[in-house]
């Protein structure tokens, strides 16, 4: 008896365990939120269809959760088998219920007094396996967790803090190892991406953003200016398990708004960069925008889909860049297919054949301050993308509005400070700025519905198979729009700004939709 | 221990120790000072000028600053911002925060006296001030007065003789975010005040009474911004008149000199 007890716990603890398959699988499923995207090929879609333009105006709030925070919250919650798992802020880490939103445990993190990150303290999420959670933390560590405790399993220091260096975005699983960037592209770091071992978290490889010398691209640096040359890691990456290749966009060249002391094109800064995830290998790149003067980071989620382009079925990478151009590439090769501005841009003429952009004359940051089409926050920025199978539709959160960008003196870098090259300022502009959540073909990046925001916004999208698009707003508003028209179909005032990207999963048969908004964590699902 | 351990100890941390959060300033290098302006002339300038002679916000070119003068006071005020007042918190690096404050001491070496007291007779410009100008139904000194308009208890402390003049002459010419006009336009008439709040489906405003209302855009005819002030330009005062309300703003220093 007490042996048959044993290995039903153990059924029952083996049922729990959540492998790479399951990862895969899970936009199949939609029960669950395993990882960041919710799948590997960064669609933000979730497979169920209990919420649908017809029946969400009933949605209602169910439960919140508040954590104490005085930073941005821009966690994607993961799901799996009644159980919800967040960060906040500062690297704690939530394990809650997903049915009542009470909390099972808590992870509390002691972070260094001084901690050197750009754009905030923050942190965007988890990734999950077997046992385990895996969380980058602000002072550049790499950490799993227990997922029924909480309790610290191991602890990898990917490099010192104190240099510049942070880990913002929710890391990666792909098969027995998980992949983890650096953040801090201000501060004259050097980019890089790496892979740990789920079991041991020991470091499998690491890829430099920025080439070293004598590495194919480091000619693309003048002088020494690769050793800070930027090129952060802060948005989780797309996988084509098929392909086995990993999808990596990359950040800004530094320093950020002066590229006197860094001539050339700066590759891999702005890129996606295409990684064997077994050790780290570049199998192909390209750059959005070389020797890029305005901070356009290429930390957009890069969307994978399997569909026709041009008459020919291809397997396509889609982004719309913080640059102001919506891109499709071949995936398995990195060929340039199509380009369109998808917000108004003032700095290009066009992209060329190789997908290069055509530079304006006059558009670079100058000491009297330079005005120019999208704003240092970009045409979109990292919130996420969703692609819906079912509309066939791509949709992107818009910011439309110009910066002054202005030029200043980058000579000397001192390790863990600011590395700027002078500033930006938005005062002079930000009068005729907006938003937009804009639904794109995916072929021709050509505008098939647009709904309006108030103000350009830092909230991701969700489709789901009911027809919906859920979007949040900085003026507090959480909507659901028709897949099909935009159309606003339900909408609630969450009372804080939306800086983060909504997930949807199923708890005792019926769909809930999660949003992180202010400092609470609040869910919906019908009555 | 021994005494040469002791020695190292200090050596070690007038060495390699930062300074003391919030105590002192660490930085007074040329170069730590031109990475400060332009940190200002981003953060900081456009309310409180270039030149830190103001504008929407305090003037900084002064010899005391109202809500603290020691370099942790400043450092806090820069960090934190001050409650109450548009001064936002900024969100900037230790380092950073250190070099705007080199720029601010800067600031300090011009302070003159930000409004003059002369010429004009300050009693006449305060019967002008709570009579014919009206002032007093917008403008708060100390506990009295209207809230629609800014508070004027340290007036003569942020603004020059010639930014107040120009404030009466042209009060549009710069209108501070906290006072811009909203005007609405509805079935039931027209309501005009200042911008409190807005999103993408309502707005809310205060109106001259001071009463806070709101509106739903689906529920009204036209939500216009027009820009401009709602203050009235003070052209009619003489070039007296004009002296005497300017020196009775000038002795506006804080609830005493209010009295």
């Amino acid at each position: 008896m007490k042996l048959l007890a044993l290995l039903i716990a153990a059924g029952a603890t083996l049922g729990a365990q959540v492998t790479v398959e399951d990862i895969r699988s899970d936009p199949e499923r939609g029960e669950d939120w395993l990882s960041y995207h919710g799948g590997y090929e960064g669609w933000r879609h979730a497979a169920l269809d209990e919420l649908t333009p017809e029946t969400v105006g009933d949605l209602r709030l169910k439960w919140v959760f508040q954590a104490r925070m005085d930073q941005k919250f821009e966690t994607t919650p993961l799901i799996h088998d009644g159980v919800m798992y967040f960060t906040v802020p500062q690297n704690d880490v939530y394990a809650v219920d997903a049915e009542t939103g009470r909390g099972l445990w808590h992870y509390s993190r002691e972070l260094p007094p001084k901690l050197i990150a750009c754009c905030g303290e923050i942190n965007r999420g988890l990734a999950m396996h077997g046992d385990k959670l895996f969380m980058a933390t602000l002072d550049a560590k790499v950490i799993a967790l227990d997922r029924s405790t909480g309790r610290v399993l191991w602890e990898t220091e990917m490099i010192d803090y104190s240099q510049g260096y942070s880990g913002t975005h929710a890391p990666l699983v792909v098969k027995d190892k998980v992949i983890v960037g650096v953040a801090g592209a201000e501060y004259g770091i050097r980019g890089f991406i790496d892979a740990y071992d789920i079991a041991t978290g020991e470091r499998a490889w690491r890829f430099y953003t920025v080439p070293g010398e004598l590495e194919p691209g480091n000619d693309t640096w003048s002088g020494d200016s690769w050793k800070t040359g930027g090129g952060s890691v802060w948005i989780t990456p797309s996988y084509d398990p098929e392909a086995n290749l990993l999808y990596v966009g990359t950040g800004n060249p530094g320093p950020d708004w002066n590229g006197d002391v860094r001539l050339g094109d700066n590759l891999y800064t702005d890129s996606v960069v295409a990684l064997n995830p077994d050790d780290g290998t570049l199998s192909w790149h390209f750059q959005f925008t070389p020797h890029d003067t305005h901070d356009w980071d290429a930390a957009q989620v890069l969307v994978l889909v399997d569909r026709e382009f041009r008459g020919e079925e291809r397997k396509l990478l889609i982004t719309a860049n913080r640059n102001g151009f919506y891109y499709v590439l071949d995936r398995l090769t990195g060929k340039y297919l199509h380009g369109r501005e998808f917000v108004k841009q003032t700095w290009a003429s066009g992209l060329d054949d190789s997908g290069r952009p055509v530079l304006l004359e006059g558009k670079d940051p100058s000491e009297a301050g330079t005005k120019v089409y999208p704003m240092v926050a970009g045409g979109t920025n990292w919130m996420s993308p969703s692609y819906s199978p079912l509309t066939d539709l791509y949709y992107v959160t818009c910011r439309e509005g110009a910066s002054m960008y202005y030029k200043g003196p980058a000579d000397d870098h001192q390790p863990g400070t600011r590395f700027w090259g002078s500033m930006f300022m938005n005062e002079e502009t930000n009068h005729e700025w907006y938003g937009a959540v804009r639904a794109l073909d995916p072929e021709t990046g050509r505008l098939v519905w647009e709904h309006k925001l108030f103000q350009p916004a830092w909230a991701g999208l969700l489709s789901t198979a009911g027809g919906l698009v859920f979007a949040g707003a900085q003026d507090g508003w959480f909507k659901a729009l028709d897949a099909k028209s935009g159309e606003e179909k339900w909408r609630i005032q969450l009372g804080g700004p939306i800086l983060a990207s909504p997930v949807s999963y199923e708890s005792r048969g019926r769909q809930h939709v999660a949003i992180a908004a202010g400092q609470g964590l609040f869910v919906f699902a019908l009555p | 221990m021994h005494r040469c351990a002791w020695i190292y100890l200090f050596v070690f941390a007038c060495a390699v120790l930062p300074a003391q959060h919030g105590e002192e300033n660490p930085f007074d290098s040329h170069e730590a000072l031109t990475e400060g302006r332009l940190l200002y002339r981003t953060n900081c300038g456009v309310c409180h000028g270039m030149e830190g002679r103001s504008g929407r916000g305090a003037r900084l070119a002064v010899r005391e600053h109202r809500h603290g003068n020691s370099d942790a006071e400043l450092f806090r005020i820069i960090q934190n911002g001050i409650s109450g007042t548009e001064m936002p918190g900024l969100w900037l690096d230790e380092d950073s925060i250190w070099k705007i404050l080199l720029v601010v001491r800067t600031f300090e070496q011009n302070a003159g006296d930000a409004c003059e007291l002369q010429p004009g007779d300050a009693e006449a410009g305060r019967a002008l001030y709570f009579g014919r100008g009206g002032c007093r139904g917008c403008h708060t000194i100390g506990a009295e007065g209207g809230k629609l308009g800014p508070d004027l208890t340290y007036i003569g402390l942020n603004y020059s003789r010639d930014q107040l003049r120009i404030a009466l002459r042209d009060p549009a010419r710069d209108v501070a975010i906290r006072y811009r006009t909203v005007r609405v336009v509805s079935a039931d008439g027209r309501a005009e005040g200042v911008l409190l709040n807005e999103d993408a489906y309502s707005v809310h405003m205060m109106d001259p009474a001071g009463r806070l209302r709101s509106f739903l855009r689906h529920e009204v005819e036209s939500v216009r911004k027009p820009g401009g002030s709602l203050m009235p330009a003070y052209g009619n005062f003489n070039s007296v008149e004009m002296d005497d309300i300017l020196a009775f703003m000038c002795t506006l220093r804080g609830p005493e000199a209010a009295q």
